[in-house]
């Protein structure tokens, strides 16, 4: 890296300030794709709460097989008389009032367990790409409004009372078309999920970061009742919310206090972190991602050999010529014909003696009989 | 900040879904884009704009098509000012040759300059104004009958 690049604080008015501050390690951090999603899926599994059917259900009957020999199936079946129940079958899963198949237990693994070292690479990387323009517009943001990726807004910014004011402020920083969407967005989610306390379901809007000593709690008050926006400390950064559904680049907004937190929240691939205990931001395994520089860079070059036959290119489909017309074509095969041109064999004449020279096989197999 | 995240490291990434993605399997499973920068709305790596450095997207408007291009250098980063926007109110030929003139000629994207004549075509043929079918003549018996 020879200069680190800088990232404009932006104030409450949109308008770039003369201030900014150098990008943050965690910002060069490995964008993995793969790691992220797998740490999100167990991530998300670990707000879940048990449940299964009742251990009784489908079980609360006194039914015996009738055995063999009655003409119907061996399966246990009610006993008694006097009501339609008895006769009935009973317990199977393929029986009405039976139990189901392989009844659910509260004891099923509900929770995973996450390897620490692949939660803090996970959440680097999603941090990482939320930086840049096109992942988060391939997560589905409206950023086309947005100054600059990644948005730092000066922290004296949210020095705010009212929700009101929060939106003003979101709108001047260029997020008014995300919170839109996600206002525009929310359905009647299908399904049961409705009387489980998920009704609706809607798009996800920007996610304010914020330095909990520096801007105060308050921030997260201000922010909390606008749909689709989220907050979070940035002591405290969770992978669900910068990479909802395992996808990566969530539209984030940094308040000045917690961009310039990240240097010592996640340290750098050389310097630990001075807040997580033996960590070191993962670096890249390729430097240059950039295929065309790679190939084109004069070290790759250097130990190419150079290209064989480069002027004869590999004709895929292509019309025949006939060669017997076709001049150039007929050189191509046979490059004899130039030289037999050019000395006219073709029109030379057949010397005399030559022409009259018999074949002296010829004439002893004629003689002979 | 550019150097970290390449166009090729950015298709794979989201070559698998992204927002503007429309996959169906009707229709053989097509593979569409919605991207505005995507000149023949096919999701592959030459055509999706929003990943490219350079990409050409034209679109229709008002009056003719718009033209749009990235601009280049540390405007990456930058989505509200990183796109350069001209409108061509011309029609025919004569905004081919200012799409070609803006963009191929001058050595962007060179590789896209059929797509984006092809495109700017096919936008100005859907916005001219269809004229009606002629009255049919009528023929043989009918056509005898109406000269009674």
């Amino acid at each position: 890296m020879t200069s680190r690049p800088t990232v404009t604080i932006i104030g409450a008015d949109g308008k770039g300030s003369n201030k900014s501050h150098p990008l943050p390690a965690v910002f060069l951090a490995p964008i993995r794709p793969d790691i992220v999603q797998i740490v999100h899926t167990g991530m998300a599994k670990n707000k879940r709460q048990p449940y299964a059917v009742s251990e009784k259900a489908g079980h609360q009957t006194s039914a015996e097989s009738w055995g063999t020999g009655r003409a119907v199936a061996r399966i246990p079946r009610v006993s008694g008389s006097g009501t339609h129940r008895a006769g009935q079958a009973a317990f199977g899963n393929m029986c009405r009032s039976g139990r189901m198949f392989a009844p659910t237990k509260v004891w099923r693994k509900w929770h995973q367990k996450i390897n620490l070292g692949q939660k803090r690479f996970a959440t680097a990387s999603a941090v990482a790409a939320s930086s840049n323009a096109a992942l988060l517009m391939a997560r589905g943001h409206n950023v086309s409004a947005v100054p600059e990726v990644p948005l730092v807004i000066s922290s004296t910014a949210f020095s705010l009372t009212k929700t009101a004011g929060a939106v003003k402020l979101l709108r001047a920083v260029g997020a008014g078309p995300d919170i839109d969407k996600v206002k525009k967005s929310k359905k009647l989610r299908a399904g049961r999920g409705k009387s489980r306390g998920r009704r609706f379901r809607q798009r996800r809007g920007p996610l304010v970061v914020y330095d909990a000593e520096e801007d105060g709690l308050e921030l997260a008050r201000n922010f909390r009742n606008i749909p689709g926006v989220e907050s979070c400390p940035v002591h405290s950064l969770n992978l669900l919310q910068l990479a909802p559904g395992g996808h990566l680049g969530r539209f984030i907004i940094w308040t000045s206090a917690a961009f310039a937190a990240l240097d010592k929240v996640y340290g750098s691939t050389t310097e630990p972190s001075l807040l997580k205990k033996d960590f070191l931001l993962p670096s890249a395994v390729v430097k240059q991602p950039d295929l065309n520089k790679l190939i084109n860079s004069s070290e790759i070059q250097a130990v190419l050999r150079p290209t064989k036959g480069s002027g004869i290119h590999k004709r895929t489909i292509v019309q025949k010529k006939n060669p017997l017309r076709n001049h150039h074509v007929m050189l191509r095969l046979n490059p004899y014909t130039a030289q037999y041109a050019k000395d006219k064999l073709g029109q030379a004449k057949i010397p005399l003696e030559k022409k009259n020279k018999l074949n002296e096989d010829f004439v002893t197999t004629f003689k002979s009989d | 900040m550019t150097d970290h995240f390449s166009a090729d490291l950015l298709w794979e990434v989201t070559k698998g879904w992204n927002s503007y993605q429309v996959k169906r399997r009707s229709g053989g499973g097509v593979n569409f884009s919605r991207d505005p920068l995507n000149l023949l709305n096919k999701q592959t790596r030459k055509h999706t704009g929003f990943i490219n450095d350079q990409a050409i997207g034209i679109t229709p408007s008002e009056k003719g098509v718009t033209l749009t291009t990235k601009k280049g250098g540390d405007k990456a980063n930058k989505p509200a000012s990183h796109r350069h926007t001209s409108g061509l109110k011309g029609s025919g030929r004569k905004s081919y040759s200012t799409v070609v003139s803006s963009t191929a000629k001058r050595g962007y994207r060179a590789d896209l300059r059929q797509a984006a004549v092809a495109r700017t075509s096919a936008i100005q043929n859907s916005q001219r104004e269809k004229k009606d079918r002629p009255a049919a003549k009528p023929r043989g018996v009918k056509a005898k009958k109406a000269e009674e």
